[in-house]
């Protein structure tokens, strides 16, 4: 299969170039650099359907008529908010291109106001977003908030519930086909916040020349003694990944995940394997962690193992780095957010926005598989709220339902160069996101199966403090420290949180978000009976 | 009547200006003085009562604490490693500064051709941003892309793999690293004027009373350069206990809190854990040490000034 | 200092052997200018690796072992981190207020040092307190700043940093021009005034003149101050008043990917005032950096 990306002449005529006379082998350098440059310009010039054109057709076609939420909420917005500037705080580079690139433009057109987009990495979204309100400034309308930061979100009245704006405008029915696991993490305290955004469960990808290659599955044979497979357990995980790592270092390495600090934080990794293991984050009677009692260590101790079968220097890279990594071909296995599959397939690739990824070199070779254990973390993932100190709440309130709605939130999910993965049955369902490439249909299977065994993050008063102790102290121990004096000293770091914040207030959260499907896992979507089976 | 009223403004506008012209020294220094008072004595002030109220994000309310925000800096674990690291960092950088800045100085303090445009070179260091200090760093020491590891394995002949911000020690070894690229300089010109200034004919007389060239550096060199070395050295040592931008490019004060500086920690406690009260009485800590620092070398600066005015 | 008086130093504070005439080469000047070889290429190092990272190409960003000069050079970081990464806007905003805080920090300042070095204003007590406002740490300030800030709409703001960076700078500023003013003699004033001119006047026709040299080098250290300060801008800027260094941080730290290429275009666009600008002031340099402690 050729490495080359089909770059198609439609691509180049939309902004008026020759793409044969760019590309000539004889060029010299120096006119190399002005024609990348004037390329660059160009699409920048194009505008922001650049390669989206269609995603762009059939939003506005759903807005217009087709779909009945959408509808609803762009003639509301045209009617009274027409040219209303909206800022909406995003995560920094991927997930910024959908506002900049797609819903911005879009809802200018058809709206006339400007979508402006404040970037900044995932768990400075959360301080960002504080740092505003305590200042006062007015500055931010649309929040794309993390779950888990709701609670702190609403108790302290940085974002507004919208209840009363989804009965004015009568579209409760978007939440109708949401996937279980999604419809309560946008309530708290039996008030909605926001519009679910986003399906971020992580699922298993893994190689399958890798893992199909004759010579390996002899020698797998040979040392363990049943056959080379996709992992079930995590102790099986860990030495698969040791095995291929001994056999094919230094091109490929068995595993390979991104751990730096805050980008977007550690502490998914750990809540992952820890509940996988049966593990309790707090004990219920007094409230102390339990992060460093033997299950915590046993999680920990299987993190490091697969930090051995990784590639040297992978401490410090980000999510995004592990992927280029990924998509060179250098890591056999891979435990990631939905998009893992997306632009596996190149399917990203084109985009100019995408400029600094490499091209896929894996290409047809990637397949779908549960999480070692079955109970991936639903980690991160966006829910779309209004900021309680807008000056322009409903026309936010709109916009979020907007893009939420089934069919925008389709094109949205669809976008070659954003983050956004699916999360309605709809998106699953849906013909056109099975036909982008040859194993679509198997990739959206495994999001919907993956949903109904996911373990959510911890959704409870002071998450983002509890996540930034955890986070930070898993680079200590990724360092050198000890595993059970770094798990004591974040056990510690729990507690002094816990005791600034209020223990009884705590306890009254703990116990609200062990009521949520995902808590632990025991009561996941599939333990609860409610599993979807899409086929 | 025209005249008559031309010549009376004619007069308002001189008994003005030599209105102005008698106190034409409180007017000059009045802007400057004004705008300082402005933006330190208000924040000051409120910040005084900041430091003994709770203000904290995630707890409502400014209720009276009394001592509890400076008690909980104090107790803080993580505040008094932070205090070691700066102290640690700031010796050490100032150390390799003094060392590399002298030894520099004493190589280019003759002429030679092409001096002039080294030294040139040799000062634009400073300029760079601190930010920009910590990139170029961050770039090249980064495992696995940037050059460290692959040169030091050429040269020492076997693969070389430091993470040069995750491996203890390494991580100290950056930054001072990063923080002597930028500083040596400011060593190198101030050390260099001074070893300048020591006129010949002390050498020459040193030469003349039989002294070898080792005694006279020790008895000549080192005695006169020794004012200016503290100047430097105590001008260094302030600035550097303030280490933050770089701290926040290449480590985030990772991993773990290993790199913590007071900065850093007090930025970490007010703007990403949002404990203000607690941020506020740590950073009133924090400026009484400075303070102390810079009085002595406030007062030895001044010094010229006071034997001009006497 | 003149260049006469640096000809004149033989070596003898380092041990050296005595000069003889002929060719013979001294062991001591060898180790001398390998020691100048190493230290040049120590600075010139990080400069060189971030001006080739600026123009490779994506892949090439990644290679082990490292690329020393790309075959295919690409301008695309220089383009997408300033468009698609608000560098225009962190470069305008920097632009703007390092301009406003050197303009407002040259006049203030002069005008303060004016009135200290001719007039005594103040004495020992306004120079200590000036002075000393050099060594405040901005984490001390940063947080009663952003208060206060708050209470004024000042959060966020241009006008917000140009004030705050000109209290910054002042000392820096009243330090360069009073020493360069106390240098001046006051004779031409003098005649100024016997020629009937206001003490205002003779300020401004006589004494800023010929004090240009000195407003340059003043203005240069403030402008370079704003333009390189990173913690006031970091807490104290979200959208609207994002200056280059914040940018610069954001996209070498923050962004997923490490966006190496587009941090190092970005860095390279930093450099380019604040080099110029040094090599402009390189001979002041002494003395403002020391305020005048030590004469370069």
């Amino acid at each position: 299969m050729s490495d080359e990306i089909p770059v198609r002449p439609e691509d180049f005529e939309e902004v008026g170039l020759d793409p044969d006379a760019l590309f000539d082998a004889t060029m010299g350098r120096r006119d190399f650099l002005l024609n990348t440059a004037k390329l660059t310009a160009a699409a920048a010039a194009a505008g922001p359907f650049f390669l989206a054109a269609e995603q762009a057709q059939a939003a506005r076609a759903a807005s217009t008529g087709g779909d009945p939420i959408a509808t609803t909420v762009i003639n509301a917005a045209t009617q009274n908010f027409k040219g209303t500037n909206l800022t909406r705080i995003s995560e920094a580079g991927l997930q910024a291109l959908e506002p900049k690139n797609f819903s911005g433009p879009l809802w200018k057109q058809m709206v006339g106001g400007n979508v402006s987009v404040v970037e900044a990495p995932f768990p400075q979204i959360f301080t960002k977003s504080v740092t505003e309100h305590i200042a006062k400034s007015g500055t931010l309308d649309v929040i794309d908030a993390s779950p888990a930061w709701i609670p702190d979100f609403a108790d302290r009245g940085v974002i507004m519930p919208v209840d009363d704006l989804v009965a004015k405008y009568k579209i409760g029915a978007t939440f109708n086909d949401l996937h279980p696991l999604y419809r309560a993490l946008a309530k708290y305290k039996g008030k909605t916040w926001g519009f679910f955004a986003d399906g971020d469960v992580w699922n298993l990808y893994y190689r399958k020349d890798i893992f199909g290659n004759p010579k390996l599955q002899k020698a797998y044979k040979a040392k363990f003694k049943r056959p080379l497979r996709v992992p079930r357990t995590w102790d099986e995980f860990n030495e698969t990944a040791a095995f291929i790592t001994d056999q094919m270092a230094p091109k490929v390495y068995g595993a390979g995940e991104g751990r730096a600090l805050g980008n977007p934080g550690n502490q998914f990794y750990f809540f992952q394997t820890f509940r996988a293991f049966g593990g309790h984050l707090y004990d219920p009677a007094t409230m102390k962690a339990l992060v460093n009692n033997p299950i915590g260590i046993k999680a920990m101790n299987s993190i490091m193992g697969e930090l051995k079968a990784s590639e040297p220097g992978i401490n410090k890279l980000d999510f995004v780095s592990s992927w280029v990594l990924w998509l060179q071909g250098k890591t056999a296995m891979i435990y990631a957010w939905p998009p893992t599959g997306r632009i596996s397939e190149n399917y990203a690739q084109r985009d100019k926005a995408f400029a600094f990824l490499p091209k896929s070199k894996v290409v047809g070779k990637v397949g779908y598989a549960l999480m070692p254990n079955r109970n991936g973390e639903h980690a991160g993932s966006f829910v779309q709220t209004v900021s309680a100190d807008s000056k322009n709440a409903e026309a936010a309130f709109l916009y979020n339902a907007w893009i939420t709605s089934p069919s925008v939130s389709l094109q949205v999910v669809m976008l070659p160069y954003t983050l956004r993965d699916p999360y309605r049955i709809s998106h699953y369902k849906s013909a056109k996101y099975r036909s982008l490439w040859p194993g679509a249909k198997n990739y959206l299977i495994s999001l919907a199966q993956a949903a109904n065994y996911a373990v959510i993050d911890p959704i409870m008063t002071g998450s983002a403090d509890y996540a930034n102790a955890m986070d930070r102290g898993m680079t200590g121990i990724y360092a050198g420290k000890d595993v059970k004096s770094g798990l004591d000293g974040i056990a510690k770091e729990w507690d002094a949180i816990t005791k600034r914040l209020g223990q009884d207030r705590i306890r009254a959260s703990y116990a609200e978000f062990l009521k949520l499907p995902g808590a632990t896992s025991k009561n996941t979507i599939a333990a609860l009976g409610k599993a979807v089976k899409i086929t | 009547m025209a005249a008559h009223a031309d010549t009376y403004g004619r007069r308002r506008l001189r008994a003005a200006s030599s209105l102005l012209d008698a106190h034409i020294r409180w007017v000059l220094v009045a802007p400057a003085v004004l705008l300082i008072l402005f933006m330190t004595i208000y924040p000051l002030g409120y910040s005084m009562w900041v430091n003994f109220v709770n203000y904290d994000f995630a707890i409502p309310g400014h209720r009276w604490v009394a001592l509890d925000n400076f008690k909980t800096v104090w107790d803080d674990p993580i505040a008094r490693h932070a205090l070691w690291v700066t102290l640690g960092l700031s010796a050490a950088a100032v150390a390799v500064e003094l060392v590399l800045g002298f030894l520099l100085a004493l190589a280019m303090l003759r002429a030679f051709v092409g001096r002039r445009m080294l030294m040139v070179l040799f000062v634009v260091p400073l300029f760079v941003s601190p930010v920009i200090v910590g990139t170029f760093f961050s770039l090249i020491l980064t495992r696995p892309f940037g050059p460290t590891n692959y040169l030091l394995g050429k040269v020492l002949g076997h693969t070389v793999n430091i993470d040069f911000t995750n491996d203890h020690p390494w991580y100290y070894v950056s930054i001072v690293l990063a923080d002597a690229w930028q500083w040596t300089p400011f060593m190198f010109v101030i050390l260099l004027a001074g070893l300048a200034s020591i006129s010949d004919q002390l050498y020459e007389a040193a030469e003349i009373d039989g002294a070898s060239p080792r005694q006279s550096f020790f008895f000549v060199t080192l005695p006169l350069l020794t004012p200016i070395v503290l100047l430097a050295v105590a001008f260094r040592l302030v600035d550097s206990l303030k280490f933050f931008d770089v701290i926040y490019v290449l480590t985030r004060g990772g991993p773990g809190t290993s790199t913590y500086t007071l900065s850093y920690y007090l930025y970490e406690q007010g703007f990403q854990l949002f404990h203000l009260g607690m941020g506020t009485a740590g950073s009133w800590m924090f400026m009484v040490v400075i303070s102390v620092i810079a009085f002595w070398l406030v007062r030895r600066l001044l010094k010229p000034v006071d034997a001009v005015s006497a | 200092m003149t260049t006469d008086a640096l000809r004149l130093r033989r070596g003898r504070a380092r041990g050296a052997s005595r000069v003889v005439r002929g060719r013979r080469v001294r062991p001591g000047t060898i180790a001398r200018f390998l020691f100048i070889a190493l230290f040049t290429l120590f600075v010139l190092a990080p400069f060189y690796w971030v001006a080739v990272t600026s123009i490779k190409p994506s892949d090439d960003l990644l290679a082990s072992p490292p690329i020393w000069f790309p075959k295919h050079p690409t301008a695309i970081h220089y383009a997408t981190s300033l468009n698609h990464m608000r560098g225009w806007l962190g470069l305008k905003n920097s632009v703007i207020i390092a301009s406003f805080v050197t303009i407002l920090s040259v006049l203030i300042g002069s005008a303060a040092a004016y009135s200290m070095a001719r007039f005594r204003t103040g004495g020992k007590h306004l120079a200590f307190w000036v002075l000393s406002q050099r060594f405040l740490p901005p984490i001390a300030v940063v947080i009663p700043v952003f208060l206060m800030f708050r209470t004024l709409s000042l959060v966020d703001s241009r006008l917000g940093l140009i004030l705050l960076y000109t209290v910054f700078a002042l000392p820096f500023t009243i330090w360069m021009m009073y020493a360069y003013f106390r240098q001046m003699p006051p004779d031409l004033e003098e005649a100024a005034l016997v020629d009937g001119c206001s003490r205002w006047q003779a300020l401004w026709k006589v004494a800023w003149p010929l004090a240009a040299p000195g407003i340059v080098s003043a203005g240069a250290f403030a402008f370079i101050f704003s333009w390189t300060e990173f913690l006031f801008a970091l807490v104290l800027t979200s959208t609207k008043a994002v200056t280059l260094p914040v940018i610069v941080a954001g996209t070498a730290v923050e962004f997923q990917g490490n966006l190496y290429g587009e941090a190092s275009a970005l860095t390279m666009v930093s450099l380019v005032p604040a080099v110029l600008l040094g090599i402009l002031v390189q001979r002041h340099i002494v003395r403002g950096l020391t305020l005048g402690a030590v004469q370069g």
